[in-house]
C-alpha cells in the first residue's frame, strides 16, 4: 500500500514543508521482558542526512532492522518514501540501500561481482549495472582492484566497497549503520567525503558512535535511549539545548583562585562552580550575567576569561548519563 | 513467486563451483573411492555374492548413492551456516527486493546441484575402474531415486544449518545422524541381515528406501514404486519444512 506523501512539519524552521522520507509513528518492538523501542515517533526529510545517535542497547539497530525491513515491528507503524514496513517490504527494500555494521561482502565474489550479484538481486539489467558499477568504482577509488577478492582489501576498502553495493541500484534512501567503527582516521574521512558527496541526491540515515562524524555529517540528529526519542536538532540546537547555560573559565595570575572561588560561588546567576589551582570554571544562567562577574572581580589580577563551548559529546552525556551500558 | 532472486543467488554458488571444481571433485571422489577399493575389492573375496549380486557391484550404487546425498547435505548445511553466521552474506540478500523463500530455494538448488553433480562424478569413476555395465533405462530408474534423494539431503542440511548456530553442533548432527542413517540403511549390507524384528522398523527410514530403492533400480532395472515414493515424500516434507523453518528464523 503506498501511503500519500505530504508536507511534514517537524522541521519547524523551514517555511516550504519538505516531504519526509520516513515517517515513524509510535514504533514499539518488545522483546519478552524487554522492550527495545518504546512508541518512538520520528521523521526524516527527504535528502537530508540523519544522524541517529544513543548508547549502547539504546534501540539503534532495533529500529534500523525494522526500518530496513529485517524486523517485524510490535506495534506502531513505519512508513519509507511513502510504503508501509509491514506491508510493502519489497517496495521498501527496491527503494533503500543498506550498509551494516559487518561488512558482509562475500569473500569468494571479486569486487566487482560483489557489485554484479546485488544488480542482479535488484533486478536490473546487465546494461544498466555495468555502467554504474564502472561508476561507483570510479568513485571509491576501486576501480584499480575490482578483479580483486574483499579479503585482500583494507578495512577502509572493504568499507567502500560495501557503500558502493548498497549505491548499485540507485536508492533513494541509504541507512549507514555505523559505517565507519574500526577504521582509521583517513578511512573514516574519505567515508565521510563520499557521504558528503552522496548529500542532497538521497535521504541518507546515519547511525553512529562517533559524535563528532554526527556532528560533520548530520543536517539533523536524534538521540535515543531506552528505546525513546530523547532529543532532535540540528548540532547547535541540541547545543543550546543544553540548560541555556554558558561555561567560563576565568584564570588568575599570580594568586590562588580560592577567595574569588568563595565570592563567586555567592552569587545568584552563578548556577555551577567548580575550582582548580589557578583558575575557577563557573557555569552561568546565561551570557549576560558575564558582566556581573566581571564586575564583582573588579580588581582581581584575571589573566584570561575563555568561553567553554559545549560539544555533542556534552549534550549526549548530560542526556544519557556517564554510566557504562553493558 | 518470481524466482530471480533464486537464480542470482544459484548462479553465485555455481559461479564459486565452477572455479573450485578440481579441487572439490577430487576431495569428493577420494573418500568413497577409498571406501570401494577397502570394502569392494578388498572384502569381495571374502564375502562373494550377496543375494545373487557380487558384492562389489552390490556396494557400488550405494557409495554413488551416499556421495551425492552428503554432497547436498553439506554443501547446504555449511554454506547456509557459514554465509548465515560467518559472511553476513543472507543479511545483505534480505535488504534486496527478493523474497526469503527466494533465498531458501536457491541455497536448495545448490546443494541438490552439488549432490547431482559429485554423484555422477563418483559414478564415472566407478564404472572407469570396475567391470560392471548398465543399461540405460537402469541408469535412468537409477535417476529417479538419486533426484529427490538430493534435494531431501539439501532441503535436511538447509534445516540444519539455519537451526544450528555453532558449527560443532552441526559436526556431532553428522556424525550421530546422519551418517548413522546412512550406514544403517543397507549401503555395506543386506537389510536380511538385521533381526527379522527389526526389519519393518528399518524400512521405515527413507534412507532405506533411498538405499535399497536405489540399488535396485542401478542393478535390476527395478523401480520399487513404495520406495520410490517414500523418497519423494520425505523430499517433499523437508522441501517444505526447510522453507518454513528458515522463513521463521529470520523473522526472528
Amino acid at each position: 500500500m503506498r501511503w500519500q506523501l505530504r508536507a511534514v512539519p517537524c522541521m519547524e524552521s523551514t517555511e516550504t514543508m519538505p516531504a519526509a522520507a520516513i515517517i515513524i509513528r509510535s514504533l514499539t518492538k518488545v522483546y519478552g521482558s524487554l522492550t527495545a523501542l518504546d512508541h518512538f515517533d520520528l521523521e526524516v526529510v527527504q535528502g537530508s542526512i540523519f544522524g541517529l545517535l544513543g548508547p549502547n542497547g539504546a534501540g539503534k539497530t532495533t529500529l534500523i532492522r525494522i526500518l530496513t525491513t529485517l524486523m517485524r515491528q510490535s506495534s506502531g507503524t513505519a512508513v519509507i518514501e511513502g510504503f508501509d514496513s509491514l506491508r510493502d517490504g519489497r517496495e521498501i527494500r527496491r527503494r533503500i540501500g543498506v550498509v551494516s555494521q559487518e561488512n558482509s561482502l562475500d569473500r569468494y565474489l571479486t569486487a566487482r561481482e560483489n557489485l554484479e550479484l546485488h544488480a542482479r538481486l535488484h533486478g536490473l539489467a546487465k546494461r544498466q549495472y555495468q555502467p554504474r558499477i564502472d561508476h561507483l568504482l570510479e568513485l571509491m577509488g576501486l576501480s584499480g582492484r575490482q578483479k580483486d577478492f574483499p579479503d585482500t582489501f583494507s578495512g577502509g576498502m572493504q568499507r567502500r566497497l560495501v557503500i558502493a553495493r548498497a549505491l548499485v541500484h540507485q536508492p533513494q534512501v541509504l541507512f549507514l549503520d555505523e559505517p565507519t567503527t574500526g577504521l582509521d582516521p583517513q578511512s573514516r574521512r574519505a567515508v565521510w567525503e563520499y557521504i558528503r558527496s552522496l548529500a542532497g541526491s538521497m535521504t541518507i540515515f546515519l547511525t553512529t558512535h562517533y559524535l563528532e562524524e554526527a556532528e560533520q555529517l548530520c543536517d539533523r540528529i536524534a538521540i535515543m535511549d531506552h528505546g525513546r526519542l530523547i532529543a532532535l536538532g540540528s548540532t547547535q540546537e541540541l547545543k543550546d539545548r543544553l540548560s541555556g547555560a554558558t561555561v567560563y573559565e576565568i584564570e588568575f595570575a599570580g594568586q590562588s583562585a580560592d577567595q574569588y572561588a568563595r565570592l563567586l560561588a555567592d552569587m545568584s546567576c552563578v548556577i555551577g562552580i567548580s575550582r582548580a589551582e589557578r583558575s575557577v570554571t563557573v557555569t552561568l544562567e546565561c551570557w549576560e550575567c558575564l558582566s556581573e562577574i566581571v564586575t564583582a572581580l573588579n580588581g582581581a589580577a584575571i589573566r584570561r576569561i575563555s568561553l567553554k563551548e559545549r560539544t555533542l559529546e556534552d549534550v549526549f552525556i548530560s542526556l544519557t548519563g556517564e554510566k557504562v551500558r553493558e | 513467486m518470481i524466482l530471480r532472486g533464486t537464480l542470482a543467488i544459484w548462479q553465485r554458488d555455481m559461479l564459486i563451483l565452477r572455479r573450485s571444481i578440481f579441487s572439490e571433485l577430487l576431495a569428493v571422489v577420494a573418500y568413497p573411492l577409498t571406501m570401494y577399493l577397502a570394502f569392494g575389492i578388498g572384502m569381495q573375496s571374502y564375502i562373494g555374492l550377496v543375494d545373487g549380486t557380487p558384492y562389489g557391484l552390490f556396494i557400488a550404487p550405494g557409495l554413488i548413492t551416499m556421495t551425492a546425498v552428503n554432497a547436498a547435505y553439506n554443501e547446504s548445511v555449511w554454506s547456509l551456516w557459514f554465509h548465515r553466521r560467518v559472511q553476513f552474506t543472507i543479511e545483505s540478500y534480505r535488504v534486496t527486493p527478493i523474497s526469503v523463500s527466494e533465498i531458501v530455494i536457491a541455497k536448495i538448488c545448490t546443494g541438490f546441484t552439488h549432490g547431482i553433480i559429485k554423484g555422477v562424478a563418483v559414478g564415472v569413476v566407478i564404472f572407469a575402474i570396475t567391470p560392471f555395465r548398465f543399461p540405460l533405462e537402469h541408469l535412468f530408474y537409477y535417476l529417479l531415486f538419486l533426484i529427490p534423494a538430493s534435494a531431501f539431503f539439501s532441503c535436511a542440511g538447509i534445516i540444519s544449518g539455519t537451526v544450528m548456530d555453532k558449527p560443532e553442533t552441526i559436526g556431532k548432527v553428522e556424525a550421530v545422524l546422519v551418517m548413522p542413517l546412512i550406514f544403517m540403511s543397507g549401503l555395506f549390507f543386506p537389510l536380511s541381515s538385521y533381526p527379522t524384528d527389526v526389519i519393518p522398523w528399518v524400512k521405515l527410514l527413507p534412507t532405506t528406501a533411498l538405499f535399497e530403492g536405489a540399488r535396485r533400480a542401478l542393478v535390476a532395472g527395478e523401480v520399487q514404486s513404495v520406495y520410490l515414493l517414500q523418497v519423494v515424500l520425505s523430499a517433499l516434507f523437508t522441501f517444505i519444512a526447510a522453507v518454513v523453518i528458515f522463513r521463521r528464523k529470520m523473522s526472528e
